[in-house]
């Protein structure tokens, strides 16, 4: 969200372009092609070819072939690979545990041992709707037969928190992935955990592992108001002289740097909050005298300026269209879900796709000029101008 | 570093880091007055550039064969990480050549040896084709045994601080080294989902360990022979490589061979090596990590 008022006038594309500039071209960049159709010369420049590399090459062209007879395959006898089942769980607990706070405890309905998992961990929820939302574990690992989540009520959010809050009651089911964890706990010595808002859920783990053993911990807990912020009790029973709380109505937004005002030199800052207040936390961090800076990475950058435009699959291909709110990515995936991906964010170029036809606005900071020249797109972050065809290599 | 409880971190989400280093400093023998353990460790940017560009074509073809979306989503967040490593080694190469020493003869036969030898094969049946992948995921897996092993001792080598190596060649050894260390069980995990045998495993470090070795012999050769400032005046043998990693400027050579030996165990498992909270606490702290995160 831009914030830019709806203009009802039609316009031309004006908008200034989010395009990025090419990464520098080396020497030995992506782009030079080696040639492999001809064995490579002696490395020191003697006129003999190579007797290792005449090996090897030897060796690979009758190994390969060989690939699939007895001893050199598969043993059919083993089982197929398998893939490991999501969790089916009961709703156990649904209360209000501070303003538009709900927590919600999810056991397994035969009462089973769940799944362990370690402070900073996730879930992802498959609500009825068929939305996924992640949430992160916020009561105790030790607990082998509860997860507890606690979900704010976002009222103009995608309606994930709203499903939550009003239509999931006592004794529903819910499909649950099992843990996973972006945001683990390392356990240094000196520790400064720092939460906006809902943003203490991964933290309130952390916390308990590190009084438990014995760390030197601090925690500060930023919100709106007081009522809004959940745990306050539980984190001051924990360690009454090792947390903060601050709140907006009363002291204002807080800066990095107030919130940072506690690290010592070595300390691990851990941070979850909202994403101004992480950007906040970032831009202060050098000049605090904290060693390291924990924050939990979620996958796409928001897309700025985004104009609907359309794919197409091959010249004869079926068109996608891709709206203002989506990444290209996200739209070919569906199409093509074998598509590899993986920064979301245009750096590692994973996705990298190949363009046949139609302009884009490049967004990326990995491909060079040489290869976007040839048609290389990284459609994560990459886009074209509003009524734009991509025609992609299918 | 800091000193951090040695557990087991299990499902970590994998996602690609970037980076930023600036390679203008960085002078041609980064361990002062150590050309042979600076030309040793450089060894790294010659294989890895091409190595993990064959790691990343051969997991993308592995993908359509994963039926775990758990370790589908883990084998993406490799891809992803590996491609960044990639990259920063390939910088390196460019500030070699700027200073003289040329590594081209010997980065055309690791393209040949990648691309050509390992690469894929035309003319394969399916099945055959299915085999080659999971084959070559066992070669991966057993690479990826040393990359752990390597990156654990980065992680832990106080001798290169006080050989005062260079801060920022330090820190894209330890940050890359980390992220191996982090994603060690990704490329075994992929194996044995794929082939649970024994044999396979086996078969992946047969080819891949001597291999691993015998390209590091000849790559040390070739950098101290084409470093202009030696000429040809140091020659590399099993004795100085001891004298070194005894200054723990290096890895023992004997403890890599044991390590490759575990991974021969029956009940080896890569986060049995390695610490992810030693890890993931220096990819907190990264110069190289945080430059680019600003």
């Amino acid at each position: 969200m831009n914030g830019h008022p709806m203009k009802k006038i039609p316009k031309k594309p004006s908008t200034p372009s989010r395009e990025t500039a090419p990464a520098p071209t080396a020497v030995f960049g992506r782009t030079t092609q080696l040639d492999v159709d001809n064995p490579p010369p002696d490395l020191y420049g003697r006129p003999q070819p190579d007797r290792f590399m005449r090996a090897v090459t030897t060796f690979s062209d009758l190994y390969t072939p060989a690939m699939g007879r007895p001893l050199l395959r598969r043993n059919p006898r083993l089982p197929a690979p398998r893939a490991r089942a999501p969790l089916s769980l009961v709703i156990t607990g649904h209360r209000a545990v501070a303003e538009e706070v709900v927590e919600l405890r999810l056991a397994d309905p035969s009462g089973d041992r769940l799944p362990s998992w370690q402070p900073g961990a996730h879930l992802r929820l498959i609500l009825p709707s068929g939305r996924e939302r992640h949430y992160s574990l916020c009561g105790d690992p030790a607990d082998r037969t509860t997860y507890r989540i606690a979900v704010r009520r976002i009222a103009d959010g995608g309606g994930g928190s709203r499903e939550i809050h009003e239509e999931l009651h006592l004794g529903a089911r819910l499909t649950v992935r099992r843990p996973r964890n972006g945001f683990a706990f390392c356990g240094e010595p000196r520790l400064l955990l720092v939460a906006g808002g809902i943003g203490i859920t991964p933290l309130l783990p952390m916390a308990r592992e590190a009084q438990r053993r014995g760390l030197d911990w601090h925690l500060v807990h930023a919100g709106r108001s007081a009522a809004s912020m959940p745990f306050t009790e539980e984190l001051r029973a924990l360690a009454p002289d090792r947390v903060s709380f601050r709140t907006e109505d009363a002291e204002g937004l807080p800066t990095g740097a107030e919130l940072l005002a506690a690290a010592r030199p070595g300390t691990a800052v851990y941070c979850c909050g909202p994403t101004p207040m992480l950007a906040a936390v970032q831009a202060a961090f050098e000049a605090s005298p904290a060693a390291a800076l924990h924050y939990e990475r979620f996958g796409a950058a928001p897309i700025l300026d985004g104009r609907p435009f359309t794919l197409q699959l091959g010249q004869e291909g079926p068109r996608l269209p891709v709206p203002a709110d989506r990444s290209a990515l996200d739209v070919l995936r569906e199409a093509r879900p074998d598509l590899p991906y993986s920064c979301h964010q245009g750096f590692c170029g994973t996705c990298r796709v190949q363009l046949l036809a139609g302009t884009p606005e490049h967004r990326d900071r990995r491909l060079t000029a040489e290869e976007r020249a040839s048609g290389a797109l990284l459609p994560c972050v990459s886009r074209a101008a509003e009524g734009e065809t991509l025609v992609l290599e299918d | 570093m800091p000193r951090t409880a040695p557990e087991v971190h299990a499902d970590l989400v994998l996602e690609p880091r970037d980076v930023t280093f600036d390679w203008s400093g960085l002078p041609l023998h980064w361990i002062p007055d150590e050309p042979l353990a600076t030309h040793t460790i450089n060894v790294l940017h010659l294989l890895l550039p091409e190595g993990e560009r064959w790691f990343i074509k051969v997991f993308k073809d592995a993908l359509p064969l994963i039926t775990d979306e758990q370790l589908r989503e883990e084998v993406l967040g490799f891809i992803g990480q590996e491609s960044i490593h990639a990259e920063a080694h390939q910088e390196v190469l460019d500030h070699l050549l700027a200073q003289g020493l040329d590594p081209r003869p010997y980065v055309r036969q690791i393209a040949w040896l990648f691309q050509r030898v390992l690469g894929e094969k035309p003319k394969l049946g399916p099945r055959q084709r299915r085999e080659n992948i999971i084959e070559r995921v066992a070669f991966v897996a057993a690479i990826e045994h040393f990359t752990a092993f390597l990156g654990n001792w980065a992680l832990n080598s106080p001798g290169l601080d006080r050989a005062e190596a260079d801060p920022t060649m330090l820190d894209l050894l330890r940050w890359h080294g980390a992220e191996e260390v982090e994603h060690r069980s990704v490329a075994f995990d992929l194996m044995t989902h794929l082939d649970p045998g024994y044999l396979r495993r086996v078969r992946g470090m047969a080819v891949s360990g001597p291999l691993l070795v015998h390209l590091w012999v000849r790559g040390v050769r070739f950098l101290l022979a084409a470093d202009p400032t030696l000429d040809g005046r140091i020659v590399p043998t099993w004795r100085k490589a001891l004298d070194i990693s005894r200054r723990g400027l290096l890895p023992e050579p004997m403890a890599s061979l044991r390590s490759g030996l575990r991974y021969l165990r029956r009940g080896y498992h890569p986060t049995q090596e390695g610490s992810s909270a030693q890890a993931l606490s220096y990819l907190a702290s990264s110069p190289a990590a945080r430059a680019a995160a600003r």
